[in-house]
């Protein structure tokens, strides 16, 4: 028996078109008009319907032979979630044909941070998020599976509120946060063309919704920081022993066999980490609105380091009328950052035996070493400098969009956009050190600087778009867009010596009693455009099959004249397999999509004016008072300078199972650079150093998986838990024509393009091993042996001394990364954690390596605590203090710093309470309260590193920073070095929304 | 459209050396190119380590102890330090061959633009006598400026980068450059003669080639020219002679002490100097408070320098309270200490036989060193050897001249001086004798030491690079290039010994006893001249120039030219490493005629593109 059906849709605003009504388990159905209602024919008397809608709860209702059955569906806030950015508009998750990673801001927000870019770090697979500076304030580095260009920028593009960000991701308060989208494969960045390469960041800050009650939040925390690990020096009684093992140096004046100083545990303090947060936000029938205010602190461990923001939020959307919508995004900042100025060197290289105090008490001035007289800092000492020794960077940055949208009339779906974004930054850094500061001279003049800096940027784009379902199951969304944009970058620098007074700090370096400096070199000035053309067509068939294609044009400045446009198509298709009439037996499985991706983007980040080629600067002096700089070709022009680009295929599967209780996705890339910019070296007899040429390729390919399941859903109790895990293999195909390896940039064809290339460290030598006079000619027993790649003589014995070509080249990337998170509730109680992991790699650590200048084994300054040979003492990693040395370190030393990258980290674990539907909360017009409380970075497992020194495993810097030498390595690597230790933060906090 | 355009209004283009602002600033950076090669340790310790002169010092690392070739490693591509002059060279040939292309229709005078002329002869002639023949050609041409990033580089022989460049170069600039410095500095006349006579001199020992030392690009001993090495010599001698007789504002000190005592610095013996200055930290190159120890920066004096600071007297006149009585000091004497190279004991003995009437001994070396512990804010009087009470100023350390009739009481490590220093009954001051010189207690250089007006009452900067210039090439050597020219059979109006004997009245001129720190006005000229050998011959002429220019950077090169290396620094004399050390050790160098030629770097061979092989110097493949 069959009915006729009829009824209408709504929900608690009223009527809702365009709802799908389909009688569960055929393929008959309807979908709502634009009053809601609709009507169904011959339908068993007996069937079910199933309304389904984008952003609500899927609804069944049995017929039971009802004629009229009017439903009212719920919003579903999971669904809304499932709606992603995709640039320039959004799309339902399960249309999404590209390779897309999303998080929620209240996702992110379960890892308190300064900033986004610390708050992601192990969330998203094929993220890789690494420290570059453990200072407050610092950003980290982001690579969105592995680095491709050589020279050119790696960093991913930030697009914030749709508007291409031109600042630092430190100037964007996580608070702000509702959600980040992660566009990764070419066929979902195609559409930002030339700067989507590296992968986009879409940024999507608080709005408002129409209706939206007016609503008041608080969201703070506070919280100690404290060190994680002091850096493993020698106490008195190792370092006596070193200095008589190496038996080079004595005593200085200073030191004494019976003092034990601990400098470390003198300069290190417990700082604070504090943020506030307040916004309002509330909507009307026509506009919604939602405004924001921040204040976030951290203070390092090392005294004087801090950092300071106060952010300010405003977003407003407005309908005018039947056809026009305006808005305004407006996030701006002021943010100071200090105490860059004292380093740990000094502090690490500190002699044990020396006594910093006099007798009397007071603090020495300075204390001599055998060959070194270090002048002396504490934490009491910096305290009382103030005015003397400080450094800091004041920043002002305001990112505005500005948008008018108009719906064409007469065209159902047809709209227009107008994005306008202004953007400006500013950043003001000076330093100060007074007279003897930091010297072992007492009379050491003063020194001042002052640097300012200012980023302009605007940005017009024109969109178009047209969006539509024709005969229910045809779904098209078009967009074209012509864009335009400007940066401009200028920098100047002052620097001044003998400021007669503390007090100007360097506020005036008019005052300067000496030479007042502007080196040519420092001041900056650039200004670059980017132009585009793009059109997208996205097109689903019954939200099964689903197709994505894009054409994008973009003219860059920075390119040579003739080359300067470069055209790119992508283009994406996708099958949601489990939405298949045939999957429907299948309980186990709720959805299973297919993706499949090809696209092009390019690279244009190399400096503005790199085509033109470039003249060096050499001050001079002819005698005493005649000055005059020089000038020589530094880079040579090339004329034909064009965009870099790389070409990626991606293969995604999603699924999810067991009634949603299982979802994940999992992922296979293959991405291809090629004419990659690259600052060649040229050999010295050239005449000219460098220049930059479309030279090389590489690839990257990698697996990416994630999983989220819900284990345990009961009233009380609920377990979630989260793991990505990815693997990126990177590698350098082809360098210039022919060239296999570019020793001096330490890029070897057929590896990957960040790798080490030195001797391999194969143990010490010992007093039986056979052939030290030959292999190593002035060596001793005791010293680091490295691995011989040469010929033998028939009689077996090397046939040469160990040299230059006896380096290797070795790998520094994992074999595998990833992050985990899990969260257990029970009642209003619920325990989450966040974590990372990494298997395999290599990390480098400048302490322990020739660099550093902390290992050197000769007893000359204080030396980090290892276990070295001694002829009682033979199975030691280090080597024979006072043995042949290079430099002064020991010979090869540069072998000791490689340690096994691997590590699982707990980033935080919290703790919170929520207090729910509480009548005295009632009462007090409280609708939430959460109080919890966590600790940042409490353990650290399965790290080679970490066992053996203690030490946080995270990389705190680049190659050319924190190490006493700093050309070693590519300044491209990551190390471990003598930067402001990792901290172990302990914090409470609360949320609270009237 | 407009903003896909690009102007640079914060760096110069190329195309800006085609003004007259861009000639003379590619002029200028010739000049600041000086201090990349000279001043520079690395490079400095090239010229030294290795020969008769120097040794590496006890905190000496491989970059040290490989240039010695006495089995603490091999010279390679990596570690031969040469790398310094090669990096640096090709660059200022290149701006040089710029700034003589684009100066004419610029309007650039010829007497500007044989200054350019005079440096690429002068890095032209470096490289030849450091690596063999090289390219003449950078990717445009030969001896053209170039704009072409080539990665490929092909050798000239000796002979034609000789004849092609470094002649022709300082002929013109001989003829063009005026009399006196354009510049404080500058290039002239007497300079280019003074070059183009090393030159020819140079050549012609390469083309006779008497120990047959074998070159590279392998070539004949033949001149493109036509000429035997006996013309060169001749042509050698003569430019020296003319220079000599035509000195314009040059001229020889009245006192050897004067050439190189820091406040006379720039005087008219010098006529070219990679210059610094204590009056600008920018354009002096390197910081006036703490050096890098690289380049521009002058650390070169560091090298020499022992650490002295650690020596100790005693605040008590009973028992032995030690107190750092030699501090670090911005002073021509002291410095900042490297204890990197140390002076043979042969040179200390031998070439320095003659410590009383040749005042070079005295103008070259700190061997007292004198207590200045006040300025370091210390107080009072000290107690120093024998427990005798000394006063700031006083002697803390000598070197003695001669071996001591009475024995010396060494310690057998540190002892009270904390350095090993010996003891004589009836001293205040700790002894070390000649034969008791080791790699960590040396005689410091004085010549390089540095020199600060902004002392004020204390210690100044040691650590900052010297603010001093860096003298490369003087009026005196045009004696001894004449001279070696007449040994080698030129012949003129001034024979070998009459120009040697020049030298040699100077040298017995004294003013000042430099290192007992007070006047001393005696005329030991006519000794000096009696002392002289009747028949002069090479070795001596080598002993000589050594004693003139000991520790300046001369040697390996003099050694090099004249095919003496072997014969001279084969063996050497030093204590060891420890404190306490005063035995002398022989120490044997395997000096192989390949060494002669320096190892292509590294660097040039990584950075080049193709077939590589045959571009390296036999011997380092």
């Amino acid at each position: 028996q069959t009915i006729n059906i009829s009824g209408t849709v709504s929900d608690d605003q009223g009527s809702l078109p365009g709802v799908s009504v389909v009688v569960k388990g055929t393929a008959t159905g309807a979908a709502t008009d634009f009053d809601g209602n609709y009507t169904l024919d011959d339908v068993p008397a007996n069937a079910t319907l199933r309304f389904t809608y984008v952003g609500y709860q899927p609804l069944e209702i049995e017929v039971n032979s009802q004629t009229v059955i009017n439903a009212t569906l719920v919003t579903d806030t999971k669904q809304l979630e499932e709606v992603v950015v995709v640039g320039y508009g959004t799309q339902r998750k399960e249309a999404v044909t590209g390779s897309v990673v999303s998080v929620s801001g209240d996702e992110m927000r379960e890892v308190a941070s300064p900033n986004i870019s610390q708050a992601l770090q192990g969330r998203m697979p094929g993220v890789d998020i690494s420290q570059t500076s453990s200072q407050p304030g610092t950003t980290m580095q982001i690579r969105i599976r592995g680095t491709r260009s050589l020279t050119a920028s790696n960093d991913p593009l930030v697009v914030l509120n749709g508007i291409p960000f031109t600042g630092s991701i430190g100037d964007i308060n996580p608070e702000d946060i509702k959600s980040i989208d992660i566009l990764k494969d070419a066929s979902a960045t195609a559409i930002y063309g030339s700067r989507g390469a590296n992968g986009v960041i879409l940024v999507t800050t608080k709005r408002g919704y129409k209706g939206q009650e007016a609503k008041i939040s608080y969201n703070g925390y506070f919280g100690t920081r404290s060190i994680f690990a002091r850096y493993p020096m020698m106490n008195g009684p190792d370092f006596i022993a070193l200095r008589q093992a190496a038996g080079q140096f004595t005593n200085g004046a200073d030191e004494s066999e019976n003092v034990d100083t601990d400098w470390q545990d003198l300069m290190y303090r417990t700082g604070i980490v504090t943020s506030h947060d307040v916004s309002v936000t509330g909507g009307s029938e026509k506009g919604s609105y939602n405004f924001g205010l921040g204040y976030y602190r951290d203070e390092g461990v090392i005294p004087t380091q801090q950092y300071n923001r106060i952010s300010l939020r405003a977003a407003i959307d407005q309908e005018i009328g039947r056809h026009f919508r305006i808005g305004l995004n407006s996030n701006t900042n002021y943010n100071i950052t200090e105490g860059s100025q004292v380093g740990l060197y000094g502090i690490l290289s500190m002699s044990p035996l020396a006594d910093p105090y006099n007798e009397d008490g007071t603090w020495k001035r300075t204390v001599n070493m055998p060959l070194d007289e270090a002048w002396v800092y504490s934490r009491n000492i910096l305290g009382r400098l103030d005015d003397r020794w400080l450094n800091e960077t004041r920043s002002f940055a305001t990112y505005n969009a500005i948008y008018g949208e108009v719906r064409i009339p007469g065209v159902e779906g047809l709209k227009y956009r107008v994005n306008l974004g202004l953007d400006y930054r500013q950043s003001n850094e000076g330093a100060y050190t007074g007279r003897g500061i930091n010297s072992a001279n007492p009379e050491t003049l003063s020194t001042a600087s002052v640097s300012n800096s200012h980023t302009y940027h605007w940005i017009v784009e024109n969109l178009l778009t047209y969006d539509r379902t024709f005969a229910e199951k045809h779904n098209v969304n078009i967009t074209a867009l012509y864009s335009a944009e400007q940066t401009k970058y200028t920098r100047s620098r002052m620097a001044a010596r003998d400021i007669p007074s503390d007090q100007f700090r360097f506020y005036n370096l008019g005052h300067a009693n000496g030479e007042i400096t502007i080196d040519p070199d420092d001041q900056i000035y650039e200004l670059s455009g980017l132009m585009s053309w793009m059109g997208r067509v996205m097109y689903s068939y019954d939200n099964r099959y689903m197709l994505s294609a894009t054409v994008r044009s973009d003219g860059s400045s920075r390119l040579a004249k003739g080359h300067k446009w470069h055209t790119y198509p992508a283009v994406s298709a996708g099958w949601n397999i489990g939405n298949e009439s045939f999957m429907d037996k299948i309980s186990l499985v709720n959805t299973l999509k297919l993706r499949v991706g090809y696209g092009q983007t390019s690279n244009q980040a190399i400096s503005p004016y790199a085509t033109l080629g470039r003249l060096g600067t050499r001050p001079y002096n002819f005698g005493n008072d005649n000055y005059a700089t020089g000038y020589y070709v530094s880079e040579l022009p090339n004329s034909g300078l064009g965009w870099e680009y790389s070409e990626t295929w991606n293969y995604g599967l999603d699924f999810s199972l067991w009634n949603n209780r299982l979802s994940g996705s999992l992922e296979y890339y293959v991405t291809d650079t090629k004419d990659i910019l690259l600052g060649v070296n040229l050999p010295p007899t050239t005449g000219v150093g460098s220049y930059t040429a479309n030279i090389g390729e590489t690839r990257n390919k990698g697996l990416e998986l994630s999983l989220n399941g819900l284990i345990v859903d009961t009233e009380d109790w609920t377990w979630e838990a989260g793991l990505n895990i990815y693997g990126n293999r990177n590698e350098l195909v082809a360098l210039s024509s022919g060239q296999e390896r570019d020793e001096g940039n330490w890029w070897f064809v057929g590896h990957p393009i960040n790798v080490i290339y030195d001797y391999e460290y194969t143990g010490l030598w010992q007093e039986d091993d056979p052939y030290l006079d030959i292999l190593e000619p002035g060596g001793n027993v005791g010293m680091i042996k490295v691995k011989y790649t040469g010929d033998y003589n028939e009689d077996g014995t090397p046939a040469r001394a160990i040299g230059p070509e006896d380096r290797q080249i070795m790998d520094l990337q994992p074999d595998f990364q990833g992050g985990f998170n899990t969260r257990v509730a029970y009642k209003g109680f619920d325990l989450s954690l966040v974590g990372a992991f990494k298997s395999g790699g290599v990390l480098i650590s400048t302490l322990h390596s020739s660099s550093g200048y902390l290992n050197m084994l000769s007893g000359r300054r204080n030396n980090v605590k290892v276990d070295y040979w001694t002829p009682e003492n033979t199975d030691a990693r280090y080597p024979k203090p006072g043995g042949v040395a290079s430099g002064d370190n020991p010979k090869y030393g540069s072998t000791l710093g490689y340690f096994d990258a691997s590590y699982l980290k707990i980033r935080t674990m919290t703790l919170g309470y929520n207090f729910d539907g509480k009548s005295w909360m009632e009462k007090a017009g409280i609708s939430r309260l959460r109080l919890y409380t966590s600790i940042q970075n409490p353990f650290v497992m399965f790290s080679p590193y970490h066992r053996k020194t203690g030490l946080d495993p995270e990389t705190n810097s680049y190659a050319d920073e924190n190490a006493a030498v700093t050309g070693t390595y590519p300044s491209r690597l990551l190390t471990i070095g003598t930067n402001a230790p990792a901290t172990r933060n302990y914090m409470v906090g609360i949320n609270l929304t009237f | 459209s407009d903003i896909l355009d690009e102007e640079p209004r914060s760096i110069y283009e190329p195309g800006f050396f085609q003004t007259e602002t861009g000639i003379y600033g590619g002029v200028t950076s010739m000049y600041a190119h000086l201090r990349y090669i000279y001043g520079e340790a690395y490079y400095y310790n090239t010229c030294l380590t290795g020969t008769d002169e120097v040794t590496y010092a006890q905190s000496a690392d491989q970059n040290f102890r490989v240039m010695d070739i006495s089995g603490q490693g091999e010279i390679t591509s990596t570690s031969s330090r040469a790398d310094v002059l090669w990096g640096t060279a090709f660059s200022n040939i290149n701006t040089a061959s710029g700034v003589i292309e684009n100066a004419a229709e610029v309007g650039i005078s010829d007497d500007v633009v044989a200054e350019a002329r005079f440096f690429r002869a002068f890095d032209y002639f470096m490289l030849v006598q450091t690596f063999g023949g090289v390219p003449l050609d950078l990717g445009t041409g030969e001896l053209a400026f170039n704009t072409n990033p080539v990665r490929m580089s092909g050798r000239n022989t000796v002979p034609e980068v000789y004849t092609r460049a470094v002649f022709p170069d300082l002929l013109t600039a001989v003829n063009d450059l005026p009399d006196a410095g354009r510049v404080t500095g500058g290039a002239t006349k007497t300079l280019a003669r003074l070059y183009l006579a090393k030159a020819y001199l140079t050549y012609g020992w390469w083309l006779q080639n008497p120990n047959n030392i074998p070159t590279y690009p392998e070539t004949g001993r033949t001149d493109p020219d036509g000429h035997d090495a006996q013309w060169y010599f001749q042509q050698a001698y003569d430019v020296a002679i003319e220079a000599i007789n035509n000195p314009g504002p040059f001229g020889l000190e009245e006192n050897f002490y004067d050439v190189n005592w820091a406040p006379n610095d720039r005087n008219k013996e010098i006529l070219l100097y990679a210059d610094h200055t204590e009056t600008s930290e920018f354009y002096n190159g390197g910081s006036l408070t703490y050096g890098s120890g690289s380049a521009p920066d002058n650390f070169a004096g560091w090298m020499m320098t022992w650490n002295y600071t650690t020596i100790t007297s005693s605040s008590s006149g009973t028992s032995w309270e030690p107190v750092n009585s030699v501090q670090r000091e911005a002073e021509q004497h002291l410095g900042r200490p490297w204890t990197r190279m140390c002076p043979t004991i042969g040179a200390i003995t031998n070439t320095f036989a003659d410590k009383t009437s040749d005042s070079r001994y005295d103008g070259t070396f700190t061997t007292v060193y004198h207590g200045n512990w006040d300025k370091a804010g210390i107080s009072g009087s000290l107690y120093n050897a024998n427990f005798m009470e000394v006063n700031p100023g006083d002697a803390i350390l000598t070197f003695l001249n001669e071996e001591s009739s009475e024995a010396i009481d060494y310690p057998g490590s540190e002892g009270n001086s904390n350095i090993g220093a010996g003891v004589l009954p009836g001293r205040s001051d700790f002894v070390i004798a000649p034969g008791g010189i080791s790699r960590i207690v040396y005689p410091g250089l004085w010549k390089l030491g540095p020199y600060r007006t902004d002392n004020g009452n204390g210690l100044g900067e040691p650590n900052a690079g010297s603010t001093r210039p860096f003298n490369i090439a003087k009026f005196s050597e045009l004696y001894f290039i004449a001279a070696e020219a007449a040994v080698k059979g030129a012949s003129g109006t001034r024979s070998a010994r009459d120009l040697i004997n020049v030298i040699r009245a100077r040298a017995g001129m004294w003013r000042w006893d430099n290192n007992g720190n007070e006047e001393k006005i005696e005329d030991h000229s006519a000794d000096m001249i009696a002392a002289t050998p009747s028949a002069i011959d090479i070795n001596y002429i080598l002993a000589e120039r050594s004693r003139e220019y000991y520790g300046e950077g001369y040697r390996w090169y003099d050694l090099v030219r004249t095919q003496k290396w072997e014969e001279l620094a084969g063996t050497y004399e030093i204590g060891g490493s420890n404190y306490g050390d005063h035995t002398p050790q022989t120490v044997t160098r395997n000096i192989e005629p390949y060494h002669y030629l320096r190892p292509i770097p590294q660097s040039q061979l990584d950075a080049m593109e193709g077939n590589t092989e045959t571009y390296q110097n036999p011997g380092y493949e």
